[in-house]
């Protein structure tokens, strides 16, 4: 993770400067308030890369040497089918259209989102996948 | 002919010597190299995906500081008289506890790291408490967060006049602190589905301990954001 980490450096870096200098030529403090907030996303993610890459080393990807067998087995859950994310979108339509047109369209879909978010995370945890 | 695993030696069916140095690396994944272990330890999907994802809410609130900053600069005479509005000594009262709450959050994050889902002693032995325990009391100081909030506008609406629509100073201060609110309760939500699973399985699964880690960050990234809010809207006012 260390050229990742890296490229989110620079910018923090690049930004660290650039922004006292904007302020001082400039005084203008919407630019410098969003200059130091960028500067916080680049170090921040370089931060955690950083933390990362001192937690598991170099990967095959890190290394010369590294083969791409190397990098099988198992990468994470990933569902292999779901209605929920169908239902996420519909429900948040619906919020958005209750947000323009009525505040009872709005409760309907805060309903309907809380029906989601629940049925959604515990998908894989309640019926047949109960473990 | 035997038939043996592939190794160092016979991979390939041609026979090499060990001393072979450009070989080495095609059999690394085969044979037991203790530098390289056959399984490579891999950055959590999950993790890398939160804290990216939270890299763009901070640009989110970014829009929102430079919104207080910019009125700020253009009205200095509307933040002189509305910011005597604020109570800054209760406001600091329930920053501690937002805070103490990031603190809690992380000792329920060891106990999912050891996979202690509940605790293994009675209720008030406090040392014995697994991840459910600490994260109910995170949620119990987040709602106190949310709740010292909603008086605090109830004051400055009723008593103050000070609202959304009425000055600059009432639409920032409560566009970014609601905004905030509104990311702690989601965080709130987020406390109580995690809750949810253990009640849910026999046993703390890795993904569990996953979903408590990334809802932890989420938890520290809103803490921070409002330390920044904090000393934006209360500290230099």
């Amino acid at each position: 993770m260390r050229i990742e980490s890296l490229i989110f450096a620079v910018t923090a870096v690049f930004l660290a400067v650039v922004t006292p200098i904007y302020w001082f030529m400039s005084n203008d403090p919407t630019g410098t308030t969003a200059l130091t907030l960028s500067f916080g996303l680049g170090a921040m993610i370089a931060f955690y890369f950083m933390l990362l890459n001192r937690r598991i080393g170099a990967r095959p990807e890190d290394r010369e040497d590294g083969e791409v067998e190397e990098l099988a087995g198992e990468y994470g859950f990933f569902s292999p089918h779901s209605w929920w994310p169908l239902m996420g979108g519909a429900s948040a339509m619906v919020v958005f259209v209750g947000l323009v047109y009525a505040w009872f369209i709005l409760i309907i879909g805060l309903a309907l989102v809380a029906i989601t978010v629940i049925g959604w995370v515990f998908e894989y945890y309640r019926g047949e996948h109960a473990h | 002919m035997v038939l043996a695993p592939a190794t160092r030696e016979t991979r390939g069916g041609v026979k090499f010597s060990g001393r072979e140095r450009h070989n080495g690396a095609v059999a690394s994944t085969t044979a037991v190299d203790p530098a390289h272990p056959p399984s490579p330890v891999r950055p959590s999907l999950t993790s890398v995906g939160t804290i990216v994802f939270l890299a763009s809410e901070l640009m989110f609130f970014a829009g929102l500081f430079a919104m207080y900053f910019t009125l700020r600069s253009n009205a200095p005479d509307v933040w002189e008289s509305q910011t005597q509005l604020l109570d800054v000594p209760y406001a600091l009262g329930i920053t501690i506890v937002l805070v103490s709450s990031s603190i809690t959050c992380q000792i329920g994050v060891l106990a999912a790291e050891r996979g202690q889902a509940g605790r293994t002693g009675k209720l008030l032995q406090v040392g014995q408490w697994g991840m459910r325990e600490w994260f109910v009391l995170t949620f119990i100081m987040g709602a106190i967060f949310i709740g010292g909030q909603a008086f605090e506008y109830a004051e400055l609406v009723l008593h103050q006049g000070l609202t959304m629509s009425s000055d600059p100073y009432g639409s920032i201060f409560y566009l970014a602190t609601g905004f905030h609110g509104l990311h702690v309760t989601l965080g709130l939500m987020a406390f109580l589905l995690v809750i949810g699973r253990t009640f849910m399985t026999r046993r703390f699964t890795h993904q569990q301990a996953t979903s408590a880690i990334v809802v932890s960050y989420y938890w520290h990234f809103v803490d921070v954001v409002w330390i920044a809010l904090f000393l934006s809207i209360y500290v230099i006012q």
